[in-house]
């Protein structure tokens, strides 16, 4: 046990003992780390906004003229049961009409010439996440479709279609990148590990020669290797908070990541350190 | 082989080691007892210092076996060196400090890599610290000393867990004849409680004045294995004669040629 302690507080000593190297490899690494955090900060905030565009995905069915009361009632509560479904909101004709004539604002006095209101009666129904997807959406539309009440189901085919072919071109072209970012980041962590080492090869021979275990050469490096990239890690969020709030003025519905999402960056960047700093070491010394 | 017989500290058998096609050893057999003093003298690229990187496993033979005590070449595993490293103190020409650290952690970086608890650590590097004269010089760092003086720390830091072997390779190179007495006097006084020591050196009046036991090595073998016995320090004996130490080499150079360290 105090053995274990020694290791981490020889940790803490040796970075203080090379305040120039420690200071550089942080620097090194917050540059580094601050280019993937721009990268999932992107990426989020698009996700966030095909999340909220495929909430806004609705299902309009349209009820046939003259249906009474009850039955309409229980094909709502029909389509509250459905697995799907997350909300449902029945427009009558007169609401139809309403917010028809406030869309046509000025426009409106030509609505005066029908003697009849031809819009149908509908439900707008939105579908739970992980049905907001073309397929998804076509099977429902489909099983809705054949009810004797229903006059005809529409959900914007066109524009899903299209939707659908953007978010998937988005997901392929920001895998590959972020493929990208996290290898170089890999790279670039591991070499400036590489060099702390080589600075320190003689301390490690001397080591090996009085026969300390490679769990003894190693342990420091890991949590010196975890400590630097964990100080990078917040410092390239504090970075990334400085971008944030200029493109906010640009784009203000741009949004930070959620404090879990912080978390988890800081978790992995530590564990990415610790890890590169033990590979580094095992590739470099042949332990 | 099986471990050595309680009087052999060190046994190597039919020893060879190449670098590609360059044989550096060959057919190496010596033995070394508890307790034994033993000088190994070639000239330069005679393969000193790679037998003594056999000894403590940073080379592995190509062919043949050393025992360490206990530990055997052919079945030793990876993991096994380091426990073999804490039974054998070794020095260099060089002396190999950790720049960044005072004597006294350069000292008792060898206790602690075997877990040992500070107070016993502490005791223990001012007892080896006062034995090499420098108790007082604890808290400086290596490169504030002299060429001796940081001989001296890499000897008590070799001699610090009571090692039964001390390997020296080239030790007084780096030092003026004045230092150079002084480190084999502390060399002596270590073998003399029991630890058997291994020296390789190009150094005649060493090999003259002080040799119990000299072992020839030239183009990677043992040419010669003189005993001379305990009480034989004398400039008079003449298998010690000018003729028979001019395999020694001339040359004070650095502790073996670079091609042959790696």
């Amino acid at each position: 046990m105090h053995q274990a302690l020694f290791l981490v507080s020889e940790a803490f000593t040796t970075l203080g003992r090379h305040k120039a190297v420690t200071f550089l490899s942080i620097v090194i690494m917050s540059l580094t780390l601050l280019v993937l955090a721009v990268f999932l900060l992107a990426t989020d905030n698009v996700l966030t906004f095909l999340d909220r565009a495929r909430r806004e995905m609705t299902v309009f069915v349209y009820v046939k003229d003259d249906v009474p009361v009850r039955i309409v009632q229980d094909h709502y509560n029909r389509l509250l049961r459905m697995d799907e479904v997350e909300t449902v909101m029945f427009i009558s004709k007169e609401q139809a009409m309403a917010e028809f004539r406030e869309e046509l604002g000025e426009e409106r006095s030509m609505l005066e010439v029908l003697e009849t209101n031809p819009l149908p009666a509908s439900f707008r129904v939105t579908l739970k996440k992980p049905y907001r997807e073309k397929a998804a959406i076509e099977r429902f539309a489909a099983s809705v479709r054949d009810a004797t009440i229903v006059e005809e189901v529409s959900y914007g085919k066109e524009f899903i279609e299209q939707f659908s072919a953007v978010s998937r071109g988005f997901l392929y072209v920001d895998l590959g990148l972020g493929l990208i970012v996290i290898l170089s980041s890999v790279f670039i962590i591991s070499n400036t590990v590489r060099l702390t080492i080589m600075s320190r090869q003689k301390s490690i021979e001397v080591l090996k020669l009085v026969g300390a275990t490679n769990r003894f050469i190693t342990t420091p490096f890991v949590v010196e290797g975890a400590f630097q990239a964990g100080v990078a890690s917040v410092v390239s969020l504090g970075l990334l908070f400085g971008i944030f709030l200029l493109m906010k003025g640009i784009l203000p519905d741009l949004s930070f990541l959620e404090p879990g999402k912080i978390a988890l960056y800081v978790v992995a960047c530590i564990l990415l350190g610790s890890i590169g700093s033990f590979a580094s070491l095992r590739r470099h010394l042949r332990l | 082989m099986d471990a050595l017989e309680p009087r052999k500290i060190i046994g190597i058998y039919h020893l060879s080691k190449r670098y590609g096609d360059r044989v550096v050893l060959r057919d190496v057999n010596l033995q070394v007892g508890n307790g034994e003093f033993v000088f190994l003298v070639g000239p330069s690229g005679a393969g000193k210092s790679t037998l003594l990187r056999m000894i403590y496993m940073d080379e592995t033979p190509n062919e043949g076996q050393v025992v360490v005590g206990s530990f055997v070449s052919t079945s030793l595993k990876h993991r096994q060196i380091p426990h073999l490293r804490r039974k054998i103190g070794i020095i260099f020409q060089d002396f190999k400090l950790i720049e960044d650290r005072d004597v006294f952690e350069n000292v008792a970086v060898a206790m602690r890599v075997v877990g040992l608890p500070n107070a016993e650590i502490k005791k223990r590097v001012i007892q080896v610290l006062t034995q090499v004269g420098l108790y007082h010089k604890r808290y400086d760092r290596p490169v504030t000393l002299s060429g001796g003086e940081q001989q001296r720390v890499a000897i008590a830091r070799a001699i610090v867990n009571n090692p039964e072997i001390l390997l020296a390779d080239e030790p007084t190179g780096n030092l003026d004849p004045e230092v150079t007495k002084e480190i084999l006097q502390i060399i002596l006084r270590i073998n003399s409680s029991g630890t058997a020591v291994l020296m390789a050196t190009h150094n005649h009046e060493l090999v003259r004045n002080y040799a119990q036991r000299i072992v020839f090595l030239r183009d990677g073998t043992i040419e010669e294995d003189l005993r001379l016995g305990l009480a034989a320090f004398t400039k008079d004996r003449p298998e010690l004669s000018d003729p028979a130490l001019r395999t020694l080499g001339t040359t004070r150079g650095p502790v073996g040629p670079v091609e042959e360290r790696r």
